[in-house]
C-alpha cells in the first residue's frame, strides 16, 4: 500500500447505558471513493458516523486520519481534520437564514472574532455555482422544504473544504430526480479526490453509485467489499444475518395491483382547493390504497393534516370517519414524544379510545394503564419492536423501531382509514418491506377493511402499493390515468403538473 | 380565653424547648433582650441605632442579646415565638409593621414584654415606643424662622404619612413662634430613596423664594443638601436642616443644624424602666425630656447664627423638657388622648 | 436536552437531595469559617431551629413550607405542560390582595362560609393575574416568560398601592391593611403550634395533582403537551390550546391560593413585601422535585426547614442575615445541581445515535417553545 487510506476507524465500541450500540465496528475509507455504509436499523450506522464526525465519543477503538493515529475529538476537531458531516436530521437553526446557518460552522482565516459575512457570501456563491446546490442564501431555513434544507446542510459541510464527507441517509428525503442530482454531485466530489461515506437504505440506489461497501450488523462490521465483488442478495444476507430472523428479510417488493378498485363504501371525502383539478371530491373507499405522489414541499403536509382531521385549511371540507389512524411523516417531531415511554406514546393516540379509559358520570375519566400496557406489549410483539422495554423513553429506540411503534399504534386505530405520509422514510429494507406488507394486509383483511391514503415522495412505493394514484403539485391534486402508470410519466407529472399523456 | 391562651403558650414553649436547651451559658445573664428589624443593621441610621442600643444593653446592663432581621411579615410571629421559647424577657420590635404580630405574641406569652418602635397599640406587655421627633423639629422650625431672610421656608417630605406630617406641623409651629408672618412650603416626593426627586423638589422651593429647607426623606435627603449647596454656589443665601440623625457633616457650610433621635439612649432607658418594673400599660414617649430627641446646631456655622436666636432655642428646649411648652403632635397610638 | 424527562420525574429526589446537602454543608462551613463564624454552632442552630423539636418542626418548618409547596405546585403544574410561568410571585400577591379584600368585606359571615370564600377569592385573584399572559401566549404567541415576569412587578405594586390606598387600615396611618376577622383565619391544627389548615390543604392538592397526572386522561394530555406540543397535536389529535388554557388557569389559581393561605393562616393582614420571593424559590422547589407533585411537598419542606433554620442561625449563632442568605443560596444551587445531574444520569441513553433527533436538529428544534431553551 503506497498511500494510506483517508481514514480508518478500528474496533469501535460504544454503549448507551446497558445497550451496546457498537461492539467492534471498523470502517476504512479511501480518498476518491464513495463508500456505502449499510445495515439494518439499529445496526449502528448512525452511531458510527457520529463518532467519525466527532459528535459522540466511543468507549474504545482507534482512529487514523491519512495514516496518522489521532484522538477522537469534538465536531470542531473533526472539522479541523477535514471531516464534513451531513446529518440525517439537519443540524440547522430554523429561525436563522441560510447564510447565518452557514456561518455557524465557519471560521474566517482573517479574523477570529468577527463574523465573516461578506467573505462567506462569496464563498457560498462560488460553491453554489460549482456544485449546483441552489438555495436562496437570505431565506430563513424554517421556510425551506426538506430538500432545500439538505442542500444547506451539504453546503455547510463543503464550506470547510473537507477531504472526507459523511452523509447520513441523504436520499431519504429526496424525490427521484433530486436523488440523481445528489449522486451527480457526489460523483464530482469523488472526482476531486475526496472520500465520501454514504449511508442509505435503498440498495438499488446505493449500488449504482458506490465503489466499496461496508456492512454493519448489530454493531459489528461483518463485510467490507468492492462493489463488483457483491450483489444485492449477498448484501441483504450480510445485513440481516444467516438463519431465522424476526423480520421478513427479502426485499420482495409487491407487484402493483392497479386496475381493480374494490367496491367499498366511501370513508373519506375531501372537497375544496386541493381537488380543483379533479372532477369532484377526493374519495377514499374501504379496501383501497390511494397513492399521492409528489416532490417534497408541494403541499403534502397540509393535505395530510387535513385528511387526518388535525387541521382545517380554509376552503377545504373533509368528511372523516370515527376511527382514523395517521402516520405523520416526521416521527421525531410529530409522531412520538421522545421523552415519554413506549406505553405513554401508545396512550398518546389510544387515550381517546373508550376501551382504554373509564367513564363514570361526574368523575374525571381515568386512563386504564394496565390495559394500555397489555395492548402495548401485544403490539410490540406483533410488530417486532425491540428495545429497552415498555417504560424506557422511546428516544432510546432506533429509528426503525420508533417507526414500527408509530405504525403499530396507528394501524391499531385505523379501523376506517389510515393516512400515512412517507411511512417508510429512513427505514431499512426489511422494515420498509414490513411496513408495506402491513399496509397491504390492513387494506385487504376482514369484511370491512379500512381505506388507505399513502402520501409519499417515493414513487416506487406508490407504484407498488396503490390502486389509484394521484400527483400533487403546488397543493393541487391530479389523478394519474390508469394507462399512464409508468415511472417516467408519473415522474413527469410530479415535476410539472402538466399531463404528459 | 385567657386560660386557653396560657395553656397553649405553655405547650408552645414546651414543644420548642429542644430549640433552646443545651445552649445555655453557665453564667446566666441579668435578662435576655432581643431585637427584630426589617432592614439591615448596617444602614448607619434607624436600624443601626437600634442595634447599637441592643449592644449597650449587653455591655452596661449585662443582658443576653440576640438580633434577627426579618424579611417578611410571615416571619414576625415565628420570631416572637422563638424568642419566647428561648426565654427572652424583652423584645424590641423596631418598626410599626410588627405591631399586629406583637399583640398576638403578647397575648400568647404574657411573661414576655414587647416594645414596638412607632407602634400604635398598647397592652400590659406590648408597649409602643414613640419618638417625639416633633420636639426637635419644633426647635428646628424656630431656627428656620429666625434665619430666613426672604420670609419663606420649605419642607420636603418622603411619603405623606402621619409621623412625617407630624414633624412638619411642629416645624411650622416653631417657625411661626419666632416669625408669625413667614410662609411655609410643603412637598412630598412619594418615596424614601429617590435622591434626584428630593433635589428637584428642594430646587423648586428655593426658586419660589424659600431660603431655609428642612427634610424628612431618609436616604433621599442628600438631594436636599445638594440643591441648597448649588443655590449657594449661585450666590444666593440658603440653608438646610437635617433630620433623624446628626447630618451636620453632610454639607457643613450650608447646614444650620439637625433634629436628631438618639435611639440607643431610648432603648437603654426603656430597658432600665423595664428592670424597674415600670414598663407596661402605657405607651413610652421619648423626647427631649429624656435627651433622646434634640436639635443640634451645626458648630461649623455658629458664627452665622445670631446669638439671640440660639438663646431663644435653648430656652424653648428647657421649657419643653419641663413640660411648659406643648409641641403639636400627631397621635397614632390607639386610645391616646390629646394629653397622651 | 429536554428539561423534563417524563420518566426521570419518577426518579428519586431524596437521594440527590441528601448528597447535595452533604456537599453544600462542607462549602458553607468553609465560607462561614472564613468569615470568622463558628460553623458548628451555626449548623447546630440551623438544625435545632428547624427540626430540633416538634415545635420547631410544626411551627417553623412546616409553616414556612406551605407557601413554597403551593407556589411549587403552581410552577410544577405549569412547567409540566410546557407553560413557563415565572409569575407565581405576582399571582401570589394578587391572591393575597383578593383574600384580604374578601376577608374584610364579608367579615360578618361565619367561618364555615368565610374561610372557603377567602381561599376561593385568592385562587381567583391568581387566575386574574395570569389571564393576560395566558391570552398573549395562546392567542398571540407571545412568550409567557416575559409577560409573567412583568406581571410580577404589577402584582407587587398592586399590593403596595392597596395598603396605602383602598385597603389601608382605617386610621390611614400605617401601610398595611386591618387584620382579617378571626372567622376568616385558617384554624390552627394543634393548639400551641402555628401549624394551620393551609398545610393539609397544600398536601391534599399535591396528592390530587399526583393522581391527576398519574391516572386521568386530562393529566396525561397535559404531560403530553409538555413533552411536545407538536406531537400532542399531530399524533395525539389534542386540542393543545385547551390544555394550555387549563394549565395557565390551574397554575395561577395555585399561586394565588398560596397568597391567600399566607394571609389567612400567618400574617392575617396584607403588607407590602409579604413574600420574600416565594414565587421564584418555587421554581427551584419544582425543579428539585423533578416536577413531581409529591416531590414538591418534600422539596417545600426541605426549603422551609432551610429558611426556618436560617432565622435560628441569626438568633442563636449571631450570623448576620447577609451571610445566612448566602449560605441559603449555596444550598439551593447545589441542591439543584446535584438533583438535575442525578436525574439526567437516570434518563437513559442520549438517544441511539442521532437517529431520533439531535440537540439542534432543524426538524426537531421547534417542539421546544421558542425562546425558552
Amino acid at each position: 500500500m503506497t498511500t494510506p487510506p483517508a481514514a480508518r476507524l478500528g474496533n469501535i465500541t460504544k454503549s448507551f447505558g446497558r445497550f451496546p450500540a457498537l461492539s467492534g465496528a471498523s470502517l476504512e475509507v479511501r480518498s476518491g471513493e464513495i463508500h456505502g455504509l449499510l445495515g439494518e436499523n439499529g445496526a449502528g450506522k448512525s452511531t458510527l458516523l457520529s463518532i467519525f464526525g466527532g459528535r459522540l465519543r466511543p468507549d474504545a477503538g482507534s482512529l487514523e486520519i491519512r495514516g496518522t493515529r489521532t484522538e477522537f475529538g469534538t465536531p470542531g476537531d473533526a472539522a479541523a481534520q477535514g471531516i464534513g458531516m451531513v446529518h440525517q436530521h439537519f443540524a440547522l437553526v430554523p429561525a436563522f437564514t441560510v447564510l447565518e446557518n452557514l456561518a455557524l460552522g465557519y471560521r474566517s482565516s482573517r479574523s477570529r472574532w468577527t463574523l465573516p459575512i461578506p467573505d462567506l457570501r462569496d464563498r457560498a456563491a462560488r460553491l453554489q455555482a460549482e456544485t449546483g446546490l441552489r438555495v436562496p442564501l437570505e431565506a430563513s431555513v424554517e421556510r425551506l422544504g426538506v430538500g432545500d434544507r439538505q442542500r444547506v446542510e451539504i453546503l455547510k459541510a463543503l464550506l470547510i473544504d473537507p477531504s472526507i464527507i459523511l452523509l447520513d441517509e441523504p436520499t431519504a428525503v429526496l424525490a427521484p430526480s433530486e436523488v440523481d442530482t445528489l449522486f451527480g454531485l457526489l460523483d464530482r466530489l469523488r472526482a476531486q479526490g475526496r472520500a465520501i461515506v454514504l449511508v442509505a437504505h435503498k440498495l438499488d440506489e446505493i449500488l449504482g453509485v458506490v465503489d466499496r461497501v461496508t456492512v454493519l450488523r448489530r454493531g459489528r462490521t461483518v463485510l467490507t467489499a468492492g462493489r463488483d465483488e457483491v450483489d444485492g442478495p449477498a448484501l441483504v444476507r450480510a445485513m440481516v444475518g444467516e438463519g431465522p430472523v424476526a423480520d421478513p428479510a427479502v426485499p420482495d417488493i409487491p407487484r402493483p395491483r392497479g386496475g381493480r378498485v374494490p367496491p367499498g363504501e366511501v370513508v373519506v371525502s375531501l372537497e375544496g382547493a386541493p381537488t380543483s383539478g379533479l372532477n369532484g371530491p377526493l374519495e377514499i373507499r374501504r379496501g383501497e390504497i390511494v397513492g399521492i405522489a409528489g416532490i417534497e414541499g408541494n403541499g403534502q403536509g397540509s393535505l395530510a393534516m387535513a385528511l387526518a382531521g388535525r387541521s382545517r385549511p380554509p376552503g377545504t371540507r373533509v368528511r372523516l370517519p370515527a376511527h382514523l389512524g395517521f402516520i405523520p411523516q416526521d416521527r421525531t417531531r410529530s409522531g412520538l414524544a421522545g421523552s415519554m415511554s413506549l406505553v405513554e406514546n401508545l396512550a398518546l393516540a389510544l387515550h381517546r379510545d373508550p376501551a382504554y379509559r373509564t367513564s363514570r358520570p361526574g368523575l374525571p375519566s381515568l386512563l386504564r394503564w394496565s390495559a394500555l400496557r397489555e395492548r402495548a406489549g401485544e403490539l410490540m410483539e406483533r410488530y417486532g419492536v425491540s428495545g429497552p422495554g415498555l417504560d424506557a423513553p422511546v428516544a432510546a429506540l432506533s429509528g426503525g423501531n420508533q417507526q414500527r411503534v408509530v405504525v403499530a399504534r396507528e394501524m391499531a386505530l385505523a379501523r376506517d382509514v389510515l393516512v400515512a405520509e412517507n411511512p417508510t422514510r429512513g427505514l431499512d429494507v426489511a422494515s420498509t418491506t414490513f411496513v408495506h406488507q402491513q399496509i397491504q394486509s390492513l387494506s385487504s383483511t376482514g369484511d370491512r377493511p379500512p381505506g388507505v391514503v399513502l402520501i409519499s415522495t417515493d414513487l416506487d412505493e406508490i407504484m407498488a402499493l396503490a390502486h389509484r394514484i394521484f400527483t400533487i403539485v403546488r397543493g393541487s391534486l391530479r389523478e394519474v390515468p390508469r394507462d399512464a402508470r409508468s415511472r417516467e410519466e408519473i415522474g413527469g407529472l410530479m415535476l410539472s403538473g402538466v399531463e404528459a399523456v | 380565653m385567657d386560660r386557653r391562651v396560657t395553656v397553649s403558650a405553655a405547650l408552645a414553649t414546651t414543644l420548642l424547648c429542644g430549640a433552646c436547651g443545651g445552649g445555655a451559658d453557665t453564667d446566666e445573664p441579668a435578662f435576655r433582650a432581643a431585637l427584630l428589624t426589617s432592614g439591615p443593621v448596617s444602614d448607619a441610621g434607624w436600624y443601626a441605632g437600634a442595634y447599637e442600643g441592643l449592644l449597650m444593653m449587653r455591655d452596661s446592663l449585662g443582658a443576653g442579646v440576640s438580633h434577627q432581621q426579618t424579611r417578611t411579615p410571615a416571619e414576625f410571629d415565628e420570631a416572637f415565638l422563638a424568642y419566647a421559647a428561648d426565654g427572652y424577657d424583652l423584645v424590641f420590635a423596631h418598626g410599626f409593621e410588627y405591631q399586629d404580630a406583637a399583640l398576638r405574641a403578647g397575648r400568647q406569652f404574657p411573661e414576655m414584654t414587647i416594645v414596638v418602635s412607632g407602634g400604635g397599640r398598647v397592652t400590659e406587655n406590648v408597649v409602643p415606643l414613640v419618638f417625639t421627633l416633633e420636639e426637635g423639629s419644633y426647635l428646628a422650625g424656630m431656627m428656620a424662622g429666625g434665619m430666613t431672610v426672604s420670609g419663606t421656608v420649605g419642607m420636603v417630605g418622603g411619603v405623606a404619612i402621619p409621623p412625617v406630617q407630624g414633624t412638619f406641623r411642629a416645624f411650622e409651629a416653631g417657625v411661626f413662634a419666632v416669625n408669625p408672618d413667614a410662609r411655609v412650603l410643603e412637598a412630598y416626593i412619594g418615596n424614601w430613596d429617590d435622591v434626584s426627586a428630593a433635589k428637584e423638589a428642594a430646587s423648586a422651593q428655593l426658586r419660589q423664594g424659600a431660603d431655609v429647607l428642612i427634610h424628612n426623606t431618609d436616604a433621599a435627603s442628600f438631594g436636599v443638601f445638594q440643591a441648597v449647596r448649588e443655590r449657594v454656589a449661585e450666590g444666593e443665601v440658603a440653608w438646610a436642616i437635617g433630620m433623624n440623625r446628626d447630618q451636620n457633616g453632610i454639607a457643613p457650610e450650608v447646614t444650620l443644624g439637625s433634629a436628631v433621635i438618639d435611639i440607643p439612649r431610648a432603648f437603654l432607658a426603656t430597658a432600665r424602666s423595664w428592670q424597674a418594673g415600670e414598663l407596661g400599660g402605657v405607651p413610652i414617649y421619648v423626647g427631649s425630656s429624656r435627651s433622646v430627641i434634640d436639635f443640634v446646631p451645626n458648630p461649623a456655622v455658629l458664627d452665622a447664627i445670631p446669638a439671640g436666636l440660639l438663646e431663644e432655642v435653648d430656652s424653648a428646649r428647657v421649657r419643653i423638657r419641663r413640660g411648659e411648652l406643648e409641641v403639636p403632635r400627631v397621635h397614632f397610638v390607639e386610645g391616646e388622648t390629646e394629653e397622651g | 436536552m429536554r428539561a423534563r424527562p417524563f420518566i426521570a420525574i419518577m426518579g428519586n429526589p431524596w437521594v440527590s437531595g441528601a448528597t447535595a446537602l452533604a456537599l453544600t454543608g462542607l462549602v458553607a462551613a468553609a465560607s462561614l469559617w472564613l468569615g470568622g463564624f463558628d460553623p458548628l454552632a451555626a449548623f447546630a442552630s440551623l438544625v435545632r431551629g428547624s427540626l430540633g423539636s416538634p415545635g420547631a418542626f410544626l411551627s417553623i418548618t412546616l409553616v414556612r413550607a406551605v407557601p413554597l409547596i403551593l407556589t411549587g405546585l403552581a410552577v410544577g403544574v405549569a412547567f409540566r405542560a410546557g407553560v413557563w410561568n415565572i409569575g407565581a410571585e405576582g399571582q401570589l400577591y394578587a391572591g393575597a390582595v383578593a383574600a384580604v379584600w374578601a376577608g374584610l368585606h364579608f367579615g360578618t359571615l361565619p367561618a364555615a362560609l368565610l374561610v372557603p370564600l377567602v381561599l376561593c377569592a385568592s385562587a381567583l385573584g391568581g387566575v386574574i393575574w395570569i389571564l393576560v399572559p395566558a391570552f398573549l401566549r395562546i392567542r398571540m404567541g407571545v412568550g409567557e416568560v416575559i409577560t409573567t415576569i412583568l406581571m410580577n412587578f404589577l402584582g407587587i405594586h398592586l399590593a403596595a398601592w392597596m395598603v396605602r390606598g383602598p385597603l389601608q387600615e382605617p386610621r390611614g396611618i400605617f401601610p398595611q391593611t386591618e387584620s382579617i376577622p378571626l372567622s376568616a383565619q385558617l384554624p390552627v391544627l394543634f393548639p400551641g403550634t402555628r401549624l394551620h389548615l393551609g398545610f393539609p390543604l397544600a398536601m391534599g392538592l399535591a396528592v390530587l395533582a399526583w393522581g391527576f397526572y398519574r391516572w386521568t386522561v386530562a393529566g396525561f394530555r397535559a404531560s403530553a403537551v409538555g413533552a411536545s406540543e407538536e406531537v400532542a397535536r399531530v399524533a395525539g389529535a389534542m386540542d393543545v390550546n385547551r390544555v394550555l388554557t387549563g394549565t395557565f388557569l390551574a397554575s395561577g389559581a395555585l399561586a394565588g391560593l398560596a397568597g391567600g393561605v399566607e394571609v389567612a393562616g400567618v400574617t392575617f393582614a396584607l403588607y407590602e413585601g409579604l413574600s420574600p420571593g416565594w414565587g421564584y424559590t418555587a421554581i427551584a422547589v419544582a425543579l428539585l422535585a423533578g416536577l413531581h407533585p409529591l416531590g414538591i411537598v418534600g422539596a417545600g419542606v426541605l426549603f422551609g426547614a432551610l429558611e426556618g433554620g436560617a432565622g435560628a442561625m441569626q438568633r442563636n449563632a449571631g450570623i448576620p442575615s447577609a451571610w445566612v442568605s448566602a449560605v441559603e443560596a449555596m444550598v439551593i444551587l447545589s441542591l439543584l445541581a446535584v438533583g438535575v445531574a442525578s436525574r439526567s444520569r437516570t434518563a437513559g441513553p442520549p438517544t441511539t445515535a442521532n437517529e431520533s433527533g439531535g440537540i439542534v436538529a432543524g426538524t426537531g428544534g421547534s417542539d421546544e417553545d421558542p425562546g425558552h431553551a
